[in-house]
């Protein structure tokens, strides 16, 4: 509660980034799991190959959830070597659908933005 | 490590910390989403248990620092827990046809803001018309004189007593059958527009908490 207190307050920029991030957040863990089964920890470390997409690990937990319970991936506890069990998620075949599409959608998108930022990142025009 | 008892006191102790640290975690994780059902509560806990036993999994035992860090990573338990509620909770009450589930959640989400009080109070009238409704249909058989369709000059009444209330019984036993399809039917109006309501500002508190979770 204090935190969405505090919120206004925060840089309008940041707002945005973490907005973004959320949106992009759900499609990356989809897509983290297209080739193969994975635990938490497992996607979390797919994420953190590039990215700053998450900020606190706890968070991706509750998304997993509710993208099982949306039906988009299924999950099942396997004994590990670890001593104790670890909870895999993979895509159900709506899942599989729904990243397609998804990955679909973020390409005509990303592609239509960076061309208009081209001349932004450019520096050029207006000076 | 048994070569300098002092060492391995330290690292016995620290050890000890550690599993402290952890324990009181997901105590508090635990209590945090204590309106998650108790089955879901014990695999959120055990998920995420394994995450911060994976975390620490090094040759060396983990020290309290280790696994302070391992903690902090994943964010406080009341953040991990709002995002729980943020995601599951309101939309199992989105869904479900089930008033008390929208009610205990509202209840609790009332505390949250002025949106949460509205929808509240709609909540109230809606199911408080509904119920009646079911009341006065089960009670008709009973009092048939004082209980049923009163229609008058100024108004419509449903129930009086002792003395029954003014005006014209329009409906007589009909009066049963469809008094039970009315309070369903405003329990049913209630609860869709509530979910309606709830997913919009479910949304947007995904939204803030998004927010929150880069401010932390």
């Amino acid at each position: 509660m204090a935190l969405l207190r505090k919120e206004p307050k925060s840089e309008p920029t940041e707002k945005w980034e973490a907005q973004l991030r959320k949106g992009c957040l759900e499609l990356a863990i989809l897509a983290c799991l297209w080739e193969k089964r994975l635990y938490g920890l497992e996607i979390l470390r797919g994420l953190e190959a590039d990215s700053n997409l998450v900020l606190a690990e706890g968070t991706v937990y509750p998304i997993l959830a509710r993208l099982k319970e949306d039906g988009l991936l299924q999950s099942e506890w396997v004994e590990a070597d670890a001593g104790h069990p670890r909870k895999y998620y993979w895509l159900t075949a709506p899942g599989r659908q729904k990243v397609v599409s998804m990955a679909q959608f973020w390409n005509g998108f990303a592609a239509n933005l960076n061309s208009l930022l081209k001349p932004v990142l450019n520096g050029k025009g207006r000076s | 490590m048994t070569s300098n008892p002092t060492t391995s006191n330290q690292a016995t102790s620290s050890q000890t910390s550690a599993n402290q640290m952890i324990e009181s975690y997901f105590a508090a994780l635990s209590h945090q989403l204590a309106d998650l059902p108790q089955a879901k509560r014990d695999e959120v806990v055990r998920e995420l248990r394994a995450h911060v036993l994976d975390r620490l999994a090094q040759p060396t035992p983990p020290t309290s620092d280790d696994c302070r860090a391992v903690l902090k990573a994943m964010g406080t338990p009341e953040e991990i827990a709002r995002q729980y509620r943020v995601e599951l909770l309101l939309k199992r009450s989105a869904w479900k046809i089930a008033p008390w589930s929208v009610l205990r959640t509202l209840s609790r989400w009332t505390l949250t803001g002025i949106q949460g009080y509205i929808v509240f109070v709609i909540a109230m009238i809606g199911y408080t018309m509904g119920i009646a409704l079911y009341i006065t249909a089960l009670f008709k058989p009973l009092f048939p004189h004082n209980i049923g369709m009163f229609v008058s000059d100024h108004a419509i009444n449903l129930a009086r007593f002792p003395d029954p209330p003014p005006g014209t019984e329009m409906l007589g036993a009909y009066y049963v059958p469809i008094a039970v399809a009315a309070g369903y039917l405003f329990t049913l109006v209630t609860t869709v527009s509530i979910r309606g309501i709830v997913r919009k500002f479910g949304r947007l508190k995904q939204k803030i908490s998004g927010i929150a979770v880069s401010a932390y």
